[in-house]
């Protein structure tokens, strides 16, 4: 039924944002279909879907995303596979092999070793890879944790530690670094364990709430009902109850798990997908998707339930089912291209973060966020301004859309309350971006203790304050943290937080990366803010020097560098993309401009930030022009015009 | 000049008029010409031997200068000061000189007197003119110039023990004029207070955020703290009057000397209201017919007119809405509310809403123009509640940080220095506190009015010689108490200064000076 829905919504979608959705999928999907394969793995610390055949597996990057990525094989030998993981280092392949056994492979000399169970009583319930300083691969069993580090020399595992207890399964994503082992009658008491690039944390013991539907009926948590999901470099695991019908979160701190609140859910069937930071609730009976901001207070959903789209698929073959797809290649092309487009089918599995699986057709879909679509759907504008500027992946698309948005309701003459709070959106979070900035700058320059450093910048530290805890660690970070964005207003104490260092975004500022290292999550935050920080000094140099060209082409440069990475807006560009522009469609009466441009100056200072130096022109030729020789006076005077 | 009565004697020294030389030039119709005359009570005789005087003056002058007549007469035994409010429209002061050294004055300073009493009539009636082409035999015009006169002149004497600097004519029986005590002070312009960027951004966020509650309508709106200006969007000349008149009487100081006048100045409250009354009673007797009716009630009769008096004293309260109101400007008609005072803009020429709103030291006042309200009193209301809704957060917000960054009522005092410092292309000034102008001896007080005379004498005569150039003066004077006494002014500023340090140079003087304008006048005054 909704695969027709959103075919029929398609002519509108193709057009532009059809405000109908506010999350789609983009076709062409990634195809991952090998003649013989025995189903497809995902292994998200390497971020590759794995697909193997009796004698190969192949294996495709999911990140960056692209539909035209070629597999890598590996020859492996015959035999079942339970589950299959790159090292991380992708020099190992390990295939589980049994419930007793996990096999591995040395890419380079193709040398096989196995590695099985003590006892018969125990199995193995799956294993991963991990950057722990301490071991390389964990295995978990019913009858607990085994770590083991690989020894190159002589080609085996050796046993490092043992976690005894009772697990009835686990939840683990490479993402957080956290585990968590389920085990009780309900599988509701939880024991979990961070093992990062910063060592072992072991987390306090905890239950997850459940209603019961009658006296005697227990229910039973199941894996499914549990995800671990990273949203702003705070770990939260998310329950779904589905007596209650309620969605519990949970925040993990280093000491200490916190029940944040429920958000309802209307489907017994629940995905949850994280894109840019914004949760995604999938009620997959009903076939719509409710978008979630977790950085605001606010448990309230960003916007409507409204159905994940389809995008980009071609309407030939979206109106008939029958008529044969020419785009896809392949001699499969058209039996895939029959049930392509059924939204929210049986087979879908939801990956780590955004990925969804169609495991029957063999497709790989990631999800996106219609930036444009959710900034139409409310006309809250401040707050849609604050969500636009968390936004990191699309983020020039998030930028050029606040930049609109502020010209629009300048345009529209909107109150000047509403109007105010955006412009103070806006530059308070370039501030921020600003205040991070020139954090990490200070770091580089003044070389705090090596002990800071050590607790501050270790590559992937793991957790980084206790709610209550003053030791040194949690100052330094606090230190480190007072200006930073996760600080902002809504985070009292930082977060049991992640790292992440293959994030999407990092790559492009490895340079600044290196000698940093700090968690992951921020650093895409900070690193994207120090690079603008970099622009706003260079362009503000570049003003002073005087309005000559090459330094300008250089900001350009470094300016499309920023915009890739973050949303905010330097006074620069608030000057020549929104005041310069609208003063130039705005006629009559420059009351409400001049207003505008004292919000924007209050708003600048309060935030000490300098300004274009051309908005003062601008605003003296503008009461000049309309002779208001008194305010101009007032300006000069109180130097609320203060040139370079 | 013909007989006095005994009420005469009291105010023996000082008389006002204002006449218009478009009118009585007939025989026998000489009365028409006089508007106001100050004694009353004076006999006509006496009030028509004045303004002949002046009259035929003006005349001769005129002769000689067409565009600018004779600006002051000084005789053996009194001078005369004129002032041509508006074409063919005098105002006359005559002041005794006495051996009393309180009469030691600068003529300039009276003229600045007659000055202000004409703008602020202006801003509210309109122009004499106006007022005599609609009411052809004169009645309307001379009972509205009477009540007003009449209040500027009777007013705030009671001030006097609150505020020196406000102007205080009539003590007891009788009119005290700006004297030579008064020469660190510039009337006609606006003090301002001194505040800071982050300050100034807020005020001028809370500026828009009033102009924006009257919707679409052009707006205005004055700023004040305590008695000092914040922020303005009205012309210089608009900004002078209305804040020259709430520092009379919408300021708290105004307010406040109303509320506590009940205590412990009730005895001298009393006497003066009496000696005011007396004032008016004894020239009603005289003159009833030709001022016209001072019957100021509301429901005053068969008169046409109902006499609005802006400058009536203890007349405005403040409101529960944090809005002052009055009832000055009589019932709305057909209500029991009080009418929104209306005012004149002297550069539009547009008739507006004047309402205030007050948040302990800060006022606000707004001016709509009344074309642009619809419902008259209901729209006034219906802006004023908008006001409340969304700028009280930001008075709370600006009141809190002025408070915080103001000094005091002496911080703009600089320590060894009495000042007066006149930005004349502002009419801005700033001077000295009062109370620390005081401390000054009787002998440099006099030798620094004298000498801004000469420098009120200098400028004139520049202006004449080669208008629109100025020219730089320098005089540093040492008064016979060893006192310098020094008047600089350059570009449009002046610059008075009196420095009590007996016994040191000129080279000091000099030396003090340049200090003084690096540090608050950035260099204004400076020789290099």
């Amino acid at each position: 039924m909704f695969g027709k829905a959103s075919s029929s919504q398609l002519s509108v979608s193709l057009g532009g944002s059809g405000a109908l959705s506010h999350v789609y999928i983009q076709h062409p999907p990634l195809r991952c279909s090998i003649p013989g394969s025995k189903g497809l793995f995902y292994d998200d610390g390497n971020k590759l879907i794995l697909s193997p055949t009796s004698n190969q597996v192949f294996s495709w990057k999911t990140v960056p995303f692209a539909s035209h990525v070629a597999p890598t094989s590996d020859s492996i030998s015959e035999g079942p596979v339970l589950s299959i993981r790159y090292s991380l280092d992708s020099k190992l392949l390990a295939i589980q092999r049994s419930n007793h056994e996990i096999q591995f492979w040395n890419r380079e000399t193709g040398e096989t070793f196995s590695q099985r169970c003590k006892s018969e009583t125990e199995s193995i319930l799956g294993f991963f890879w991990t950057d722990c300083p301490k071991c390389d691969i964990v295995f978990v069993k019913t009858s607990g944790m085994d770590l083991f580090s690989y020894d190159s020399e002589i080609k085996s595992l050796h046993l490092v530690e043992t976690k005894k207890m009772n697990v009835s399964w686990y939840v683990y994503t490479h993402e957080s670094r956290l585990i968590l082992l389920a085990s009780g009658m309900q599988c509701k008491s939880f024991t979990g364990f961070q093992l990062s690039s910063a060592g072992i944390i072991r987390l306090p013991k905890f239950e997850m709430a459940m209603a019961k539907s009658e006296a005697n009926n227990k229910p039973v948590l199941a894996a499914e009902d549990v995800h671990i999901i990273t949203v702003y470099g705070r770990i939260y695991c998310l329950q779904v109850d589905k007596v209650a019908m309620l969605l519990h979160s949970y925040r993990f701190y280093r000491d200490a798990v916190v029940q944040q609140g429920s958000l309802p859910i209307y489907s017994n069937k629940i995905a949850i997908s994280v894109v840019d930071n914004v949760l995604l609730v999938h009620q997959v009976d009903a076939k719509v998707v409710i978008l979630y901001d977790i950085f605001a207070d606010s448990r309230a959903p960003i916007s409507a339930p409204l159905p994940l789209l389809l995008r980009g698929f071609p309407r030939a073959s979206s109106s008939s089912y029958r008529t044969g797809n020419k785009d896809t290649d392949g001699s499969e092309a058209n039996d895939i291209s029959d049930h392509e487009t059924i939204i929210y089918g049986d087979n879908w599995i939801f990956l780590v973060p955004d990925l969804i699986c169609d495991v029957a057709k063999r497709l790989l879909w990631k999800i996106h966020l219609d930036l444009e679509a959710i900034s139409a759907s409310s006309s809250e504008v401040p707050s849609v301004l604050e969500f636009l500027q968390r936004r990191k992946l699309e983020a020039n698309k998030a930028k050029q859309l606040c930049l609109g948005i502020v010209r629009t309701v300048i345009l529209e003459r909107r109150p000047v309350s509403m109007v105010t709070r955006a412009i103070d959106v806006l530059v308070t979070s370039y501030s921020n971006s600003i205040k991070t900035g020139s954090y990490f700058k200070g770091i580089k320059a003044e070389k705090p203790p090596t002990s800071d450093v050590s607790n501050v910048n270790p590559p992937t530290s793991v957790v980084d304050e206790s709610i209550r805890r003053e030791d040194a660690l949690g100052k330094s970070i606090k230190h480190g943290s007072a200006s930073g964005v996760e600080n902002e207003s809504l985070n009292r104490s930082p977060a049991f937080s992640v790292s992440d260092s293959e994030e999407n975004v990092s790559f492009e500022n490895s340079n600044h990366l290196r000698s940093l290292g700090a968690k992951a999550d921020r650093e895409n935050f900070k690193v994207a803010e120090s690079s603008q920080s970099e622009v706003q000094k260079l362009s503000l140099q570049s003003q002073l020097l005087g309005p000559s060209n090459s330094p300008l082409n250089a900001n350009n440069s470094e300016n499309l560098e920023s915009q890739v990475t973050s949303a905010a807006i330097s006074p620069d560009e608030m000057y020549s993309c929104v005041f310069a522009s609208v003063e130039e469609e705005m006629a009559g009466d420059p009351a409400y401009f001049v207003t505008i441009v004292i919000e924007f100056l209050r708003s600048a200072n309060v935030e000490r930030i300098k300004v274009h130096p051309n908005i003062y022109v601008l605003t003296v030729q503008l009461l000049a022009r309309h002779e208001r020789y008194a305010e101009l006076g007032l300006f000069i005077i109180n130097k609320v015009e203060t040139f370079l | 000049m013909g007989l006095s009565s005994a009420n005469t004697v009291v105010n023996e020294g000082f008389q006002f008029c204002i006449f218009d030389l478009r009118r009585g030039q007939h025989e026998g119709q000489e009365l028409d010409k006089i508007l106001f005359f100050y004694p009353a009570d004076l006999p006509f005789s006496t009030q028509l031997s004045v303004i002949g005087l002046s009259e035929g003056l003006i005349t001769f002058t005129r002769i000689f200068s067409p565009e600018a007549a004779c600006e002051v007469i000084e005789a053996e035994r009194n001078s005369h000061v004129f002032h041509q409010a508006e074409p063919d429209i005098w105002m006359v002061m005559v002041v005794e000189k006495s051996k009393e050294s309180d009469s030691i004055w600068r003529i300039d300073a009276l003229r600045r007197v007659l000055k202000e009493v004409h703008s602020l009539f202006v801003m509210f009636h309109g122009s004499i003119r106006s007022l005599l082409d609609k009411d052809p035999s004169g009645e309307l015009v001379r009972s509205h110039l009477y009540a007003f006169i009449m209040d500027y002149l009777s007013a705030f004497q009671k001030r006097s023990t609150w505020d020196v600097c406000c102007c205080d004519f009539l003590v007891g029986k009788k009119i005290k004029l700006p004297s030579f005590r008064d020469c660190l002070k510039e009337r006609g312009t606006v003090q301002m207070l001194t505040v800071g960027r982050e300050a100034a951004l807020e005020v001028q966020s809370l500026v828009r955020v009033l102009e924006s509650c009257a919707g679409n309508a052009p707006c205005y709106s004055l700023v004040l703290f305590q008695d000092l200006l914040v922020s303005t969007t009205l012309s210089p000349d608009d900004t002078i009057n209305l804040f020259t008149y709430a520092v009379l009487r919408l300021a708290p100081n105004a307010l406040l000397s109303r509320a506590s006048s009940w205590s412990y100045l009730r005895k001298g409250n009393t006497a003066s209201q009496i000696a005011a009354a007396s004032v008016m009673a004894s020239s009603g007797s005289v003159s009833e017919q030709f001022y016209g009716s001072r019957d100021t009630s509301p429901h005053g009769g068969e008169r046409s007119h109902h006499v609005v008096r802006p400058l009536q004293h203890n007349k405005w309260y403040k409101g529960m809405d944090g809005f002052l109101v009055t009832d000055i400007w009589g019932p709305e008609v057909g209500s029991m509310v009080s009418a929104t005072p209306t005012v004149l803009l002297q550069q539009t020429e547009e008739r507006m809403y004047l309402c205030v709103y007050q948040h302990k030291s800060l006022t606000l006042i707004l001016l709509f123009p009344i074309s642009s309200i619809l419902n008259g009193e209901q729209g006034i209301s219906v802006v004023k509640q908008q006001i409340v809704e969304n700028a009280s957060l930001k008075m709370l917000k600006v009141e809190e940080k002025l408070s915080k960054g103001w000094g005091g009522e002496n911080a703009y005092h600089v320590g060894g220095y009495r000042y007066l410092l006149v930005d004349g292309d502002r009419n801005v000034s700033r001077a000295s506190p009062p109370g620390k102008v005081t401390t000054l001896t009787k002998e440099s007080l006099i030798s620094l009015s004298n000498l801004r005379e000469e420098i009120d004498l200098e400028k004139s005569r520049a202006k004449w010689d080669d208008p629109g150039h100025e020219k730089d003066l320098e005089i540093c004077i040492r008064a016979k108490n060893n006192a310098w006494v020094i008047a600089r002014t350059t570009r449009g500023k002046e610059l008075y200064m009196v420095l009590e340090k007996a016994n040191e140079t000129l080279l000091f003087a000099s030396d003090a000076i340049e200090k003084f304008s690096n540090r608050y006048c950035s260099g204004a005054f400076s020789l290099d």
